[in-house]
């Protein structure tokens, strides 16, 4: 091994508690008061931490989708159409864009969302779905044929 | 009220939705809707509809025709496309990085074309696939510029007063993506005669 310092290396000689506690409080760098000095808490508060960490990676991925589908109802309202008539109307056309691309597609292409919900009232009007009626159909932009399965 | 229905709809020829729906809610314009709209009978638009197939043929035409023009004048503005890739599904433009994570064969400097393309777009005109557009349309060039290792991710578990501590590391593998190109080849609407073969290699 080679110490950069003359202090690291008297510390390489004896048992390795040192270096035990050490790689906890490199984790506790941050934290403040006696978590980052005093081991005995440091240590109580590092594995919280990591727990938690750990269990992040997965809450996370469920907070992305709520955040997708609230963006999505957003943009439902403003075209006045339910996000489950919406995804069932996507769905039976064979448009298969998952909830991701829905939420940045009503984000950043306000057109080709509108677009999109076009074609499902379009669809929803013509199965018979709940949530639109005849009153917000759309100026013949989407015709029967086109979206029936050839 | 069936055959007074259909007799009216004989009488005006290229009736379309809109405008049966509007003519029964206003009578008077023609004498046989008088009849109809009395005490007895629902004013509610009919639930089946008419249906001029010519006329929709043609306005589908003018639609993919302008979008055909912007393509062959190259007046289109920057394209985005949705691509599926690995499960998942990006909206790309060009000059974009990806970062597509867990095992995937190809290697670093590998010029790989992304095929499953479910919407591509521009200012003027979006093109939706059901559930992919017609293949070879819209063209995705990409780059495969690095294979990584993530950074390492603490996998701990811990039960308090259980003696129960267990610790894992692990990394996920990394491919980036550069976009270099998503452009349209050929025309909306009319597929090459052979088709399959547009990112064979020979």
């Amino acid at each position: 091994m080679v110490f950069t310092t003359v202090v690291n290396f008297v510390r390489s000689r004896g048992p390795d508690e040192f270096w035990r506690k050490r790689k906890i409080f490199k984790l506790a760098a941050h934290y403040i008061g006696r978590r980052r000095n005093c081991y005995s808490i440091t240590i109580r508060n590092v594995h919280r931490a990591l727990v938690y960490a750990t269990k992040g990676r997965k809450l996370r991925k469920e907070d992305m989708a709520n955040l997708w589908e609230t963006r999505i109802k957003a943009g439902c309202e403003q075209h006045d159409i339910p996000y489950e008539t919406l995804r069932e109307g996507l769905t039976r056309c064979d448009i298969l864009v998952n909830r991701k691309t829905l939420s940045e597609l009503a984000c950043w292409e306000p057109y080709t969302f509108k677009a999109l919900t076009d074609v499902a009232r379009r669809r929803a009007l013509d199965d018979g779905l709940k949530g639109v009626t005849n009153e917000n159909d759309i100026d013949r932009i989407i015709t029967r044929g086109s979206l029936n399965k050839a | 009220m069936g055959t007074l229905l259909r007799q009216i709809i004989k009488n005006c020829e290229h009736l379309s939705r809109l405008s049966i729906s509007n003519n029964l809610l206003k009578p008077g314009n023609s004498p046989l809707l008088a009849l109809i709209a009395t005490k007895r009978y629902s004013n509610v638009p009919t639930p089946y509809e008419v249906v001029d197939i010519k006329a929709e043929e043609k306005s589908n035409k003018e639609v993919i025709n302008q979008v055909n023009q912007l393509v062959k004048d190259n007046n289109i503005s920057r394209l985005f496309a949705v691509v599926h890739v690995t499960g998942k599904q990006f909206k790309i433009t060009e000059g974009d990085v990806i970062v597509i994570e867990g095992y995937w064969p190809p290697t670093v400097g590998d010029k790989i074309l992304l095929d499953k393309v479910l919407l591509a777009g521009s200012t003027d005109f979006t093109l939706i696939g059901r559930p992919i557009v017609q293949k070879g349309l819209v063209r995705v060039e990409a780059t495969v510029i690095e294979k990584t290792l993530s950074h390492t991710k603490t996998h701990f578990r811990k039960k308090r007063r259980k003696q129960y501590m267990r610790i894992n590391f692990f990394r996920i593998q990394q491919t980036y993506l550069r976009i270099n190109k998503v452009c349209i080849n050929g025309e909306v609407n009319n597929p090459p005669e052979v088709r399959g073969l547009e990112t064979a290699i020979f």
